[in-house]
């Protein structure tokens, strides 16, 4: 099968000639102007404390971006991972106060109804061959619904065991957050997965064009679920992160991440119409946002600014490379 | 590659010349559960007010939306950031304590306002009205105009948002201990939008009858409410609710909107930045502590009160302008 | 294709008589001329913009900033209204803001970018930047002047309606009759075949973007109007709204298929499930998750129906 994915992936390859590490190249030049200026501005921003902290903050929408690098590689998109989050969170909180489990197994089966979910996605997304858009608008509603039914939107479970709780709040050795070896591991697991793996490569190639992949040989469907299956499971993880390091889970949880996690995955360099992408650029991307929000902060500049110097970083990024690339994508 | 060091070394020569801010003088950091919602957006008038005359410089920030998470993330960048007073209004009382009691480790004096956390994870609350305080005043009130009997509705913000979720709770426990006859019919949704809490109380006429008052416990749910029961000419329901005087001013006027419970928002700030340099200066002492044109307010433990809430009607709405 | 079109609409007029049957025999109440009334006034809005969104996702792309563009649109309203501006002047200094807005998406797409990513981007920074602009404050005592046009309820509520019914008759005309309304379709198909049918593939996509810039800003002028204040945070989740709206209505995505029959069809479905299930008294908290069950339904019954064959293909090529 890796032979055919490979042959698929001949015009891939030539395409990667021509951007090469450019597009990541784009981001990478932009995070490094937002460190100079803000270390010249901001207060306290050079500290080791505070690259700490702009790491710990991010992780819930780093994973969520990480996990949907390779749904938007593929050519897809998955816009309930944020809802599922809230779903998650109070599964989490439910199934430990009051069902009364131990809060490692609640937390497990948050996880596996996360599962679940990515195979409801991946269902209609894979199997039925329908737009991902739509199917995960419709799920975005169903999670964030669910989630608000199961709680009458007023229960927030709180006062959960510390040794959980460290897991958010916690700093190993005193300096390094806990929930940053979740983060790190996540990102080498993807990249992983992403770069090194026939999955991957398969991935990349039903992004470029399904329909060549598919005469390759390439079990789209097959493949095409795994990616969604994968990310709603990073959702559900970061649930249990996010409860751990907010101290409660509310129907919420997670409101509006999804796109937070999208911007941070284009501004990394993947194209929104798949085929191309990489783990790099969206770690990247996600410092990139993280960066200039705190960055803003520490420099006593509005925060608003964040929302429309994003978008314009945005817009930027994509205009450069494709003045670098040449290419137009219709 | 090369273009690209290129870029970066003249963006940090071309920005270095900006230099550093003083980090001299006091700062106050106040932060409000949501930015956009117009309750704190006149909190923050007072606010202002107050540092001007103090010559403190305020830092004014927060979720967009109510998110604990993010209201995490501004403390500690501000932790980092280094300032004397954090001020916050709570949006979860153990979402936050964490990260309040992690300030005061680092030296910062912790200020509550508008919302309490635990107790030792702030210096001083400033409260400007209880949960059971609000949900009392609003629930007799509306008990005095249905005669003690009869439905009533209540929109609200979100179906999440903690402190509505709050006031309804003492609302129910007000409800049945005081007043068995009295029914709540349904409790609505409306995000914090004037244009969904209109729809919503359309719904509510059509669909509960029975239903003579309206109670809107956001403050864009109040106005929203008494437009649908103006365009609707339903002279027999009346609209009460938290909401600022402003906006429903003409809808008291035309006899819509029969009264509006809350306190004055400017003064809360004002107030609250008052409290947080004072506390930078030293301990609280409650026999002297004057809050600049307040006066002396009184000063319970760690409590500062700002006094009872207050109703609006048509008789005092026009005194108040925010 | 066109049989394809009309099974959808078929499918979904369906769906919306069992609804209304539904509702028929459970809340009698749901059919009073008030409620109807209202019901029209409500939607009419979201229908404008929903003329919009189908033109544009006609041509393959998408807009996701159009719920900032409304608040926007509503303030400057508001604003301009509240600086002396006679309503008849504030509207199309308003439209032409907006279609001002739908250039700057408009043009950027058309230069190549993704509408995704570009609309993703403009609607954080205009709903930022409006925030940065009103501080977060409503625009309040705005009165009898700016409330329905100064027209009063009656004749404000009738001219809300006749607008949206205009729209919608016009662009339905526009897009089955006139050349530029084929032009879409062709573009949203195969924008390299219209391109070498001599089609000016680039001016239809900044057109439909101009157009929906335009009909955003119409859509909440007319809702500002309603009220005698205007919010700051107007608008939020109409993208949403309105796509799902468009989507339901049998719109592809992938462009060039679909009908603003459907489109009206689609506001109606879901423009009804909300209140209905307030008749039906439906707790709220489980509202959103039945409507998001019922996209789902709608969209997985077409895909049941079409899928099967290929995906045999698919397997066996697979395996």
């Amino acid at each position: 099968m890796s032979t055919t994915a490979a042959a698929a992936l001949g015009p891939i390859r030539r395409a990667r000639a021509l951007g090469s590490w450019g597009h990541e190249g784009v981001v990478l030049a932009l995070w490094l102007v937002e460190l100079a200026v803000f270390a010249a501005i901001g207060h306290n921003f050079a500290t080791a404390g505070n690259a700490f902290e702009i790491l710990r903050t991010s992780t819930e929408v780093g994973l969520l971006a990480l996990a949907l690098t390779p749904v938007i590689v593929s050519g897809g998109i998955d816009l309930s991972v944020g809802s599922l989050m809230g779903l998650c969170a109070v599964l989490c909180g439910l199934l430990w106060r009051d069902a009364g489990l131990p809060i490692g197994v609640a937390a497990a089966l948050a996880l596996l109804a996360a599962g679940l979910a990515g195979a409801l996605n991946a269902l209609l997304v894979a199997r039925l061959g329908l737009a991902p858009l739509i199917v995960t608008l419709g799920t975005y509603s169903l999670f964030r619904g669910l989630a608000k039914g199961l709680t009458a939107g007023v229960e927030t479970y709180a006062d959960f065991p510390a040794g959980f709780l460290f897991l958010g709040q916690g700093y190993l050795g005193g300096v390094v957050p806990v929930q940053l070896t979740v983060l790190a591991a996540a990102a080498l697991g993807f990249g992983l997965l992403l770069h090194r793996t026939a999955t991957g490569r398969s991935l990349q190639a039903i992004g470029f064009a399904s329909e060549a992949a598919r005469h390759a040989g390439v079990p789209v469907a097959r493949t095409t679920a795994t990616a969604y299956v994968f990310a709603s499971l990073t959702a559900g993880l970061a649930a249990v992160l996010y409860v751990a390091r907010v101290g409660q889970a509310k129907a919420d949880a997670g409101t509006s991440y999804e796109l937070m996690a999208i911007t941070a995955v284009v501004l990394g360099g993947t194209s929104i119409f798949g085929g191309r992408g990489t783990v790099y650029g969206t770690v990247l991307g996600v410092l990139a946002i993280a960066t200039l929000q705190n960055g803003l902060r520490l420099a006593d500049l509005p925060v608003e600014l964040t929302g429309i110097l994003a978008g314009a970083l945005l817009v930027g990024s994509i205009a450069v490379r494709r003045l670098f690339s040449g290419r137009s994508h219709s | 590659m090369k273009r690209l060091a290129a870029m970066v070394a003249l963006a940090t020569v071309a920005l270095a010349g900006c230099g550093r801010k003083s980090q001299d003088g006091f700062t106050v950091a106040m932060m409000p559960k949501n930015k956009g919602n117009p309750y704190f957006v006149s909190c923050r008038k007072g606010a202002e007010e107050a540092a001007k005359e103090l010559g403190v410089s305020l830092l004014w920030d927060g979720p967009t939306e109510t998110d604990p998470a993010k209201q995490n993330e501004v403390v500690e960048t501000w932790i980092t950031r280094g300032v004397d007073v954090i001020a916050a209004s709570v949006e979860n009382r153990d979402g936050l304590a964490t990260v309040l009691r992690k300030a005061r480790a680092k030296g910062i004096k912790v200020v509550t306002w508008d919302a309490d956390t635990a107790a030792d994870a702030r210096d001083v609350f400033v409260n400007q009205a209880t949960p059971e305080g609000i949900a009392q005043t609003l629930t007799d009130r509306a008990a005095s105009l249905l005669g003690g009997k009869g439905e009533f509705a209540i929109i609200t913000a979100s179906l999440t948002a903690a402190n509505q979720n709050e006031w309804i709770k003492h609302i129910k426990a007000r409800l049945a201990g005081k007043y068995p006859e009295l029914t709540l019919a349904t409790i609505r949704p409306s995000d914090d939008k004037q244009d969904q809490a209109f729809t919503e109380a359309q719904n509510i006429l059509k669909v509960y009858p029975n239903v003579k008052l309206i109670m809107g416990i956001s403050s864009p749910a109040v106005p929203g409410a008494a437009e649908a029961v103006k365009q609707a000419d339903r002279r027999d329901v009346k609209v009460i609710g938290l909401a600022l005087p402003n906006a429903c001013k003409p809808y008291i006027h035309d006899g819509w909107i029969d009264s509006i419970v809350l306190w004055n928002t400017g003064d809360l700030g004002y107030l609250t930045v008052q409290v947080a340099h004072a506390l930078g200066k030293g301990p609280l002492d409650p026999a002297t502590f004057k809050a600049g044109r307040l006066g002396p307010v009184q000063v319970d433990g760690s409590q500062v009160v700002l006094g009872a809430p207050f109703v609006f009607d048509k008789g005092n709405v026009d005194q108040f302008d925010f | 294709m066109r049989s394809e079109a009309r099974a959808r609409e078929q499918a979904l007029g369906a769906a919306l008589a069992a609804l209304l049957l539904l509702l028929a025999v459970a809340a009698r109440g749901f059919f009073s001329a008030q409620n109807l009334r209202d019901l029209l006034l409500d939607n009419a809005t979201v229908l404008i913009a929903a003329v919009g969104m189908t033109l544009v996702i006609l041509a393959r792309e998408i807009d996701i900033s159009i719920g900032s563009q409304f608040a926007i649109a509503g303030v400057a309203a508001g604003t301009l209204y509240k600086l002396g501006l006679p309503m008849p002047a504030v509207v199309p200094v308003v439209l032409a803001l907006g279609a001002l807005l739908g250039a700057l998406n408009g043009a950027l797409v058309a230069w190549g970018l993704p509408s995704i990513v570009v609309t993703l981007a403009t609607m954080a920074a205009l709903r930022e930047g409006l925030r940065l602009f009103t501080q977060g404050q409503d625009v309040l005592g705005l009165g009898a002047g700016f409330q329905w046009f100064g027209l009063g309820q009656q004749a404000g509520r009738a001219a809300i309606v006749a607008v949206a019914a205009a729209v919608f008759l016009a662009g339905a005309w526009a897009l089955r009759s006139l050349a530029a309304g084929r032009a879409v379709y062709a573009v949203g198909s195969d924008a390299e075949a219209a391109r070498l049918l001599g089609i000016p593939a680039r001016r239809v996509v900044l057109s439909v973007f101009v157009l929906l810039g335009m009909l955003t800003a119409l859509a909440g002028t007319l809702a500002a109007v309603r009220f005698p204040q205007v919010q700051t945070a107007a608008g939020m989740g109409l993208e949403l709204e309105v796509i799902a709206a468009v989507v339901v209505g049998g719109t592809a995505v992938s462009g060039g298929r679909g009908s603003l029959v459907g489109t009206l069809l689609g506001v109606a479905l879901l423009g009804t499930i909300g209140p209905a299930l307030t008749f039906l008294r439906v707790s709220a908290f489980w509202e959103e998750a039945l409507q998001g069950a019922i996209i789902l339904a709608a969209v997985a019954g077409e895909g049941l129906r079409r899928v099967p064959a290929p995906l045999r293909v698919r397997r066996a090529v697979a395996s």
